[in-house]
């Protein structure tokens, strides 16, 4: 179980929703080294399970480039990305996703018999993964049977099953309380530790310490404090645009402002008028989320920008 | 792949049990209704075997002795060569039980000659006023009973002798027979013959045993075609029972399929445990049905006589519809996204 360094390159996902494209992942690139944990760190919807599937080879990304070793997993596909799959990446779910008709240990041998390991051997092996992660006497037991703890315990094994040198965990620590998160963080610190590359993702900052490298999914900076300030832009000026990460909140204090949302196919559809002491772009600094819609000068425009922080203070409170 | 199918088929034993009771009876009603056409079409060939005759020879212009009213002089018997030949008649009649009529097919023949029946109980008539019943008459050897209005006592039985779909047949000496159609021992409906006809008389016509047995089924005609027509009803019922229970498992393991497929699991091996899943209810459900058909077909008033060839086609044909029936849950699997793996929260 060894593997080369996984880099990732310029990396694009656009989805076509209702006819406007988003992007949640727009350029990005990290690399990372076998016997790394590396954290994903975002708030929802920043893209983090879309970059995971992208690693995994479910899911093909827009544009960029994924290797891992020598393995260009972009550029493979239909039973190269299966194979890909079944030797390199070993899974975990946030929801776990145990088969609910199996137990424990036919949890964790069925995918390795569907996958064409002899039935013997893959009994044995979901045994020995059991007992690596502390379950050996809840084999026989349902999922229905287990804590989500326990479940998560067995998700793991399961992710484990062909031994694979990158395991993929997406949240799996959100839907557990502390003391069965802190027993999966240590599970996968073991496995760190035993030279395995660990991408995982998470909104959750216990798993920040135990990194080696973490991808922050959302620009780190773009929630720090900024000055109050006006700004002026001409007629037609872009003020930002669709899919740009968010960071500060406008009030318009002069002139008009149109809000449009740019379609698929490279239309545009607007969506509003803006005048004076009309407030946009406030959602995406909040929730953390990318510019949902471009905002243009309709007229020569003067804006005052805050920061989060300070509009929810000075104008949210006020009104 | 078999213990995955296997594993569901328990976690979800309540809806499989209830699906395979369903198409149990759905499958027993097939063999009863199968039982019941191949009985409508066994049965002239049966009784007409059990008269024994090759050949008939009859009027010309009637379409057979029992559908049609045959009548010719004795005369003709002599004009039949044939080394062996016999007059006989046969007509429909009423026999009378404890005041119940009930529609016969009479037989009149020779004492000991061609057309007097085997018995399996009791003997063929002998003298006048003795009567031989197929068994479904229900009539008990030594009972008086009355056949167009004469006293008769019941001497033997026969079995798988009935006609247009289940009237019984009493065979009766001929001129017993003569008396009760004729009123007359001038008249009778045909000349059975067994062997080669050499020459028959002017006006009259041979049918072979197969063609007078092809004639008594033609007015059934339309109640075969409209029991074949419930047959492909109730196909279409099992199908559509096996294949809602195959799709509902595939909605239900949609997840279970999308995270089997992320891991490097092969369509063909996901397709497989469905299939074999709609298989085995199908299996399941014929075999339930064997036994089930025998307790439905019990309780019908026309014997049920399931051909043995049903036993292996009705089960061959249950898989290859169940097949046919699972292929919009097994779209599903083809369709589900591995990707569906990573969406949605833990319990």
């Amino acid at each position: 179980m060894t593997v080369g360094p996984l880099t990732v390159t310029d990396l694009v996902v656009e989805f076509v929703h209702d006819g406007y494209a988003i992007r949640p992942l727009d350029g990005l690139s990290f690399q990372a080294r076998a016997g790394e944990l590396v954290v994903l760190l975002g708030p929802s919807g920043c893209g983090k399970t879309t970059l995971l599937s992208c690693l995994g080879g479910i899911l093909t990304p827009t544009s960029g480039t994924i290797r891992l070793g020598d393995l260009d997993v972009t550029a493979m596909k239909g039973g190269k990305l299966d194979e890909y799959r079944r030797e390199e990446i070993g899974f975990v779910f946030q929801a776990f996703n145990l088969i609910p008709s199996l137990n424990a240990r036919e949890n964790i041998a069925v995918p390795l018999i569907l996958t064409g390991r002899d039935r013997k051997e893959s009994f044995a092996r979901a045994d020995a993964l059991l007992e690596q992660v502390g379950l050996s006497e809840r084999g026989h037991h349902r999922p229905s049977k287990l804590s989500g703890g326990q479940q998560q315990r067995v998700a793991v094994a399961r992710g484990l099953g062909h031994d694979p040198p990158l395991l993929l965990a997406d949240e799996p620590t959100a839907n557990l309380d502390h003391i069965q998160a802190e027993a999966i963080i240590r599970l996968l610190q073991g496995l760190r530790d035993d030279g395995r590359m660990i991408v995982v993702s998470t909104h959750d900052a216990r798993l920040v310490p135990i990194a080696d490298r973490i991808v922050h999914m959302v620009p780190p900076d773009q929630h720090e404090e900024r000055p109050t300030r006006d700004v002026t832009f001409a007629a037609g000026e872009s003020i930002f645009e669709q899919g740009e990460p968010a960071d500060l909140i406008y009030v318009v204090k002069s002139g008009e402002v149109d809000v449009i949302r740019i379609l698929a196919d490279g239309g545009e559809e607007q969506l509003n008028r803006l005048g004076p002491d009309q407030y946009f772009g406030e959602l995406g600094p909040f929730l953390g989320f990318p510019r949902s819609a471009s905002v243009r000068a309709h007229t020569d425009v003067v804006l005052t920008a805050y920061s989060p922080r300070v509009f929810r203070e000075k104008v949210l409170h006020k009104h | 792949m078999i213990l995955l199918t296997f594993r569901d088929l328990v976690y979800r034993k309540v809806r499989f049990v209830v699906v395979t009771l369903l198409g149990a009876v759905v499958f027993a009603l097939l063999f009863v209704m199968t039982g019941l056409v191949n009985q409508f079409n066994l049965e002239p060939f049966d009784t007409v075997g059990v008269i024994g005759a090759d050949a008939w020879v009859v009027p010309e212009g009637i379409s057979g002795p029992f559908t049609a009213m045959s009548a010719g002089p004795i005369e003709a018997v002599d004009l039949v060569a044939a080394e062996t030949k016999a007059p006989a008649v046969a007509s429909r009649s009423s026999l009378v039980v404890d005041d119940k009529a009930d529609e016969v097919i009479l037989i009149g023949h020779e004492v000991g000659g061609l057309g007097s029946p085997d018995t399996v109980e009791g003997r063929a008539a002998e003298t006048s006023g003795e009567l031989v019943a197929d068994r479904s008459a229900d009539l008990e050897i030594g009972e008086e009973v009355t056949l167009g209005g004469t006293p008769f006592t019941v001497v033997g039985e026969t079995e798988n002798t009935t006609l247009l779909a289940g009237i019984p047949v009493v065979f009766v000496t001929l001129p017993d027979a003569q008396e009760l159609v004729f009123r007359t021992d001038q008249v009778i409906s045909a000349v059975l013959v067994d062997g080669e006809v050499d020459s028959i008389p002017p006006g009259a016509k041979v049918m072979t045993a197969d063609e007078v047995a092809e004639d008594v089924l033609e007015p059934l005609d339309g109640a075969i075609a409209s029991i074949d027509l419930v047959r492909v009803l109730l196909w279409i019922v099992a199908g559509i029972i096996i294949g809602a229970v195959v799709y509902l498992s595939a909605l239900d393991r949609q997840r279970d399929f999308a995270v089997l497929k992320a891991v490097g699991a092969s369509n063909s091996s996901l397709l497989g445990s469905l299939a074999i899943q709609a298989v085995l209810v199908a299996f399941f459900a014929v075999a339930l049905a064997a036994v089930l058909q025998i307790f439905l077909a019990s309780m019908f008033p026309l014997e049920v006589r399931v051909p043995p060839r049903a036993f292996w086609q009705l089960p061959t044909l249950a898989v290859v519809v169940a097949l046919a029936a699972g292929v919009a849950g097994m779209r599903k699997v083809l369709r589900s996204d591995p990707s569906e793996a990573f969406s949605g929260a833990g319990a």
